[in-house]
C-alpha cells in the first residue's frame, strides 16, 4: 500500500525512537543542585538487581539439573570457592553482624564471583556438545554483567551509608577478590578444564551466594531504613 | 499385609522414606518421613543428618514437636544456606534400614503459614462500591527485619460460583476489588509465598456482602433511552400533524386545469359534450334584454398624439391604474398584470367596478350579447340580438371592452392569440371617470405610445390625448381612428392605417364618437362633446365631458362601431355602438364596415377627413371587447 520510502521512514521512527521516546535529560543541569538518589532508592535498586541475578542463576541451575543427570550425590563433594568467606547462616548471626560487616560480606561475595562467572560464560560458549549451551551462555553473560553492576551499586550504597553516618568509616574492606578464593578452586578455574559438571557445581554455588547477597541486602536495608515494606 | 505367615516371619524394617521437609519462617524446619514396613517387629526410626562440608553426623534433635515420624529442627540447629544431608533409619530387632538421603537447603524449602487477619470491607467510590482486602503476614515470618520477603495472592469469587478470581498483590498487604455485583456475596482468600519457596495454604474464607446499589452507567443509559423515546414520540406526533404539508413538500401535487367551469370529474366520467357544455357560462350570451346600464359600457379613450407619440393620460386617477407600460408583454392567456386583466382594469378604472365586473363577466356573454344586441338600426342581421342594442346605441357611447387587448380566455382561443400581439403595444383601460357612478361605461385608456406606427401588422390607434383640463374642450377634437390591422385575431389582412393622425389632446377620458365614415370606410371619430348619446344619465353633453361611444350606425345616423371578431369559427360579434351624434356632427360620415357579421352602415357623406382604413372586418376581442385596434370600421 505504501511506497518504500514511507516504510523506511516508519521503521526508522520506530527503531530510532526518534520523536516517540521522550528524551532523557540529565536531572542535574549545570549549576543546578543535583539531587542524588536517596539511600532508599539505592537500596531498592540493588535489591531489585540482586533479585534478578538470583533469578537467572536459579534458572540456569535448574536447566542444568534437568538436562543433565540430576545426581544429588555430587552435592556432598561440592565445594564452592567462596566457602572461605564467612557469612552469617541465620538471622541472629546476620543481625548480630552489624551493617558494616554485612556490607563487607556482600561486597566480598560479589567480588568473588566476577571472574568465575566470566569464565563460566566463556566455557559455556566454547562447549559445543550441548545445544542448549547457546541459550544458557547468554544467561551466563547477563548474569556476569549484572553481578558487576551489582557490585558497583552496593559500593555506592556503602558510600552513601558512610556519607549519612549510618556506618562508620572503619570499613576496611578493600581486599581484592582473588585473595578470597581458595587456590585450589581458582587454580581449577584457571586450568580451564571445565565441563558440565563444573558448570553445574558452579551454578549451584552461585545460586546460593546470590541468594545470600539478596538476603543480606534486605536485612541491611530494613535495619538501616525501617519501612513499611520490611 | 498381615496374614498368618507374616505373623511368624519377621524381617528387618522396610525402608523409610523422607517425604518432605519444610520451613515456615526460614528459621526452623521440619522433616517428615514415611516408615516402611516394620518387619513385624517394633521398629524405631531415627533421623540423621550431616551438614555440608562436614562429616559430623547429627541426629534429629526433636522427634515429637512436629508429630509422628517427623523431625523438627529448631533455630539452633537450623543453618541457612547450608546443605543438609538427611537420612532416616528404621531399626527393629532384626535390622535397620536406611532411607535414601535427601539434600535440603533450608532456604529453598520455605513454606510460610497462611496470612493472618484477613479483613474485607466495602468501600465507596465515585464509580461504585469496591472491596478492600487487607491482611497480615503469618506471625512467625519475620518480614520486618527483612529476613524473609513474602509476596501475597488473593482470590475472590461470588457465592455459588465455581471459578475463583485470583489476584497477585505483591508485597503489599492490601488489595482493592472493583466491579462488584450489586447485592452479591463474595468469598475472599489470601495466601503468601517467599520469593523463592512454596505457597502457603489459603487462608480461611472471609465472607463479605456487597450492598445493593444502582450502577451509574445503567442509570445514564436508561436516561438516554427515555429521552430518545420521548423525542421520537414528539417527532412522530409532529409529523402526523404536518403530514399534509410534508406530503406537499415531498410530493407536490400536480397542478390541474384551472378553467372556470371545467369539471375534472365530468371529464373523467362524462362525455366531452358535457364538459364543454359546462364551460358555457350560463347567461351568456345574454338572452334577455338587459339594461343598458347593466351592460358593460365601455368607452374608448382616445388620446391625441403629440409628436407622434401618445401621451399617456395621467389626469384622472383612473388612468393611473390603467396605464401600462408599452413594453408590457401580454399574451393571450391568463396572468396579466393589473392593466392586462380586464377585470382589474375595470376595477382600477373607477366607478362602476362592480358593474364592470359584472360587465366583465358579461363580456363573455354580454359582449357578444351586446354586439348582437346592438344591432344596427338598420337592422343588422348578423347579430341576433338587437333588442338591447338600441338603448346602447342611443347612448352614443363607444363601447369598448374593458380590456381590449386582453380577451378573456374563456371566450375564444384564436382571437386571443392574435390579439396578444397587439396588446403588447397598447392597452386599453376603460375608465369610467367621465361618467357618473351609475355609469356603467368603462373606459378604455389607451396607453399605447407607439400607437402610431407600430407596424404594418398592427393595428394602432392613434389616440392623442391632450393633458388638459377636462373642461378644456378642444376644438375639433377629432381624431381618426386608425387602425392598422394586422391582427392575428383575424387572419384577414387589414388595411393599414394610412397615417397617423395627430389628434389633438383630449382629456384623459374622452370618448370618441364616430363622426363620420368616409367613403373609404374610415371612421372618423370625434370627441363626443355634445353627443347626444344617452346613456341613461351618463351623457353629459357639453359639460366638458367628452365621451363618445361608438355603437354603431343606425338609421338615425348613428354610428355604430361595429366590431367584429373575425373568428374563423365564425364567432363573430360585432360591437356596435350607436351614438347619436347630433350636435357636433358636422359630417355625417358613416363608416360602413362590412363585417362578416355585422355592418356598419351609414349614410355616406362627404366626409372629409382623414381616411381611416376601414376594416371590413372587425376584430372582436374574443371576449367581445371592442378592441381599439378593431375600431376600424
Amino acid at each position: 500500500m505504501f511506497s518504500l520510502p514511507v516504510w523506511v521512514a516508519v521503521l526508522a521512527l520506530v527503531y530510532l525512537d526518534f520523536p516517540i521516546r521522550v528524551g532523557t535529560a540529565a536531572i542535574c543541569a549545570h549549576g543546578q543542585e543535583c539531587h542524588a538518589p536517596s539511600l532508599a532508592d539505592l537500596f531498592d535498586r540493588v535489591i531489585q538487581q540482586s533479585s534478578r541475578v538470583h533469578g537467572i542463576s536459579s534458572e540456569l541451575h535448574s536447566d542444568y539439573e534437568q538436562y543433565f543427570f540430576p545426581s544429588k550425590n555430587h552435592i556432598g563433594k561440592r565445594k564452592c570457592h567462596t566457602y572461605s568467606i564467612l557469612t552469617p547462616a541465620d538471622k541472629e548471626n546476620a543481625q548480630r553482624l552489624g551493617r558494616e560487616e554485612l556490607t563487607e560480606v556482600i561486597l566480598r561475595l560479589l567480588g568473588a564471583w566476577g571472574d568465575p562467572l566470566s569464565q563460566l560464560h566463556r566455557s559455556m560458549t566454547q562447549d559445543q556438545n550441548q545445544d542448549f549451551n547457546h541459550y544458557s551462555s547468554n544467561k551466563a553473560l547477563e548474569m556476569s554483567d549484572m553481578v558487576h553492576e551489582l557490585r558497583s551499586g552496593v559500593t555506592k550504597v556503602a558510600e552513601k551509608m558512610k556519607l549519612l553516618g549510618v556506618i562508620s568509616n572503619a570499613l576496611g574492606y578493600m581486599s581484592s577478590p582473588e585473595s578470597l578464593a581458595p587456590s585450589s578452586v581458582s587454580s581449577s578455574y584457571e586450568r580451564g578444564d571445565f565441563n558440565s559438571i563444573d558448570h553445574h557445581d558452579l551454578l549451584y554455588c552461585f545460586r546460593r551466594d546470590s541468594n545470600k547477597v539478596k538476603n543480606y541486602l534486605r536485612i541491611l536495608k530494613c535495619t538501616t531504613l525501617p519501612e513499611l515494606d520490611c | 499385609l498381615q496374614n498368618f505367615w507374616t505373623f511368624w516371619v519377621t524381617s528387618p524394617p522396610g525402608k523409610p522414606k523422607l517425604t518432605s521437609c519444610r520451613s515456615p519462617e526460614k528459621e526452623t524446619f521440619t522433616c517428615w518421613w514415611e516408615p516402611g514396613s516394620d518387619g513385624g517387629l517394633p521398629t524405631t526410626y531415627a533421623l540423621y543428618y550431616r551438614k555440608e562440608n562436614s562429616d559430623a553426623v547429627y541426629e534429629c534433635p526433636d522427634y515429637h514437636t512436629a508429630g509422628e515420624n517427623s523431625c523438627f529442627f529448631n533455630k539452633n540447629d537450623t543453618s541457612i544456606w547450608v546443605n543438609y544431608n538427611i537420612t532416616v533409619v528404621a531399626t527393629n530387632a532384626l535390622g535397620s534400614n536406611f532411607s535414601d538421603p535427601v539434600d535440603v537447603d533450608v532456604v529453598y524449602i520455605v513454606q510460610p503459614h497462611t496470612p493472618e487477619n484477613v479483613t474485607v470491607t466495602v468501600m465507596e467510590d465515585k464509580d461504585g462500591p469496591f472491596l478492600r482486602v487487607s491482611w497480615e503476614p503469618p506471625r512467625k515470618a519475620d518480614t520486618r527485619s527483612g529476613w524473609i520477603t513474602l509476596i501475597y495472592e488473593l482470590r475472590v469469587k461470588l457465592e455459588g460460583e465455581e471459578e475463583w478470581e485470583e489476584h497477585r498483590a505483591g508485597q503489599q498487604k492490601m488489595f482493592n476489588i472493583f466491579s462488584l455485583r450489586s447485592g452479591g456475596m463474595y468469598l475472599v482468600q489470601v495466601r503468601c509465598k517467599p520469593d523463592h519457596g512454596f505457597w502457603s495454604e489459603w487462608s480461611s474464607t472471609t465472607y463479605i456482602k456487597v450492598p445493593d446499589y444502582f450502577p451509574r452507567e445503567t442509570s445514564v443509559w436508561i436516561l438516554i433511552a427515555v429521552f430518545s423515546a420521548f423525542i421520537f414520540f414528539i417527532l412522530t406526533w409532529i409529523l402526523n400533524l404536518k403530514s399534509n404539508s410534508v406530503k406537499h413538500c415531498l410530493l407536490p401535487p400536480v397542478p390541474g386545469p384551472k378553467i372556470k367551469g371545467f369539471d375534472k370529474q365530468l371529464l373523467k366520467n362524462g362525455r366531452s359534450e358535457e364538459v364543454f357544455s359546462a364551460l358555457v357560462v350560463p347567461g351568456f350570451p345574454p338572452t334577455t334584454s338587459s339594461d343598458c346600464e347593466d351592460l358593460l359600457v365601455e368607452y374608448l379613450e382616445v388620446y391625441t398624439p403629440e409628436e407622434q407619440e401618445l401621451i399617456l393620460e395621467e389626469g384622472k386617477d383612473l388612468q393611473e391604474g390603467c396605464l401600462k407600460s408599452k413594453g408590457s408583454p401580454s399574451d393571450s392567456d391568463s396572468g396579466r398584470g393589473s392593466c392586462d386583466s380586464h377585470t382589474l382594469l375595470m376595477e382600477k378604472c373607477g366607478e362602476g367596478e362592480g358593474k364592470e365586473e359584472k360587465h366583465q363577466e358579461r363580456a363573455q356573454k354580454g359582449k357578444r350579447q351586446q354586439k348582437h344586441q346592438t344591432g344596427w338600426e338598420e337592422g343588422d342581421v348578423s347579430h341576433t340580438r338587437e333588442d338591447v342594442l338600441s338603448p346602447d346605441m342611443s347612448e352614443g357611447r363607444v363601447k369598448t371592452w374593458p380590456s381590449v387587448f386582453s380577451p378573456l380566455p374563456q371566450y375564444s382561443s384564436r382571437p386571443l392569440d392574435h390579439q396578444g400581439s397587439l396588446e403588447t403595444a397598447r392597452q386599453l383601460c376603460l375608465s369610467d371617470s367621465l361618467f357618473p357612478p351609475p355609469s356603467t361605461s368603462s373606459h378604455l385608456s389607451y396607453n399605447a405610445k407607439e400607437g402610431l406606427a407600430l407596424g404594418s401588422g398592427q393595428q394602432e390607434f392613434y389616440l392623442g390625448k391632450k393633458q388638459t383640463h377636462p373642461s378644456n374642450p378642444q376644438s375639433q377634437p377629432r381624431w381618426h381612428l386608425q387602425a392598422h390591422s394586422d391582427f392575428n385575431i383575424s387572419s384577414m389582412d387589414r388595411k393599414q392605417a394610412a397615417s397617423g393622425l395627430q389628434l389633438p389632446g383630449f382629456r384623459s377620458t374622452e370618448y370618441v364618437e364616430v363622426q363620420r365614415v368616409n367613403q373609404e370606410d374610415m371612421v372618423i371619430l370625434q370627441p363626443l362633446f355634445s353627443s347626444s348619446c344617452q346613456r341613461d344619465g351618463h351623457l353629459q353633453i357639453g359639460q366638458g365631458e367628452d365621451y363618445s361611444k361608438v355603437k354603431g350606425v343606425d338609421s338615425g345616423n348613428m354610428l355604430l362601431l361595429q366590431r367584429e371578431v373575425e373568428v374563423k369559427r365564425e364567432e363573430e360579434d360585432g360591437d356596435r355602438y350607436s351614438c347619436d351624434i347630433q350636435d357636433r356632427v358636422t359630417e355625417s360620415c358613416y363608416t360602413t364596415s362590412t363585417a362578416a357579421s355585422s355592418q356598419v352602415t351609414g349614410k355616406p357623406t362627404s366626409c372629409a377627413g382623414t381616411a381611416m382604413p376601414v376594416q371590413e372586418e372587425m376584430v372582436l376581442a374574443a371576449n367581445g371587447y371592442v378592441d381599439a385596434a378593431t375600431m376600424l370600421l
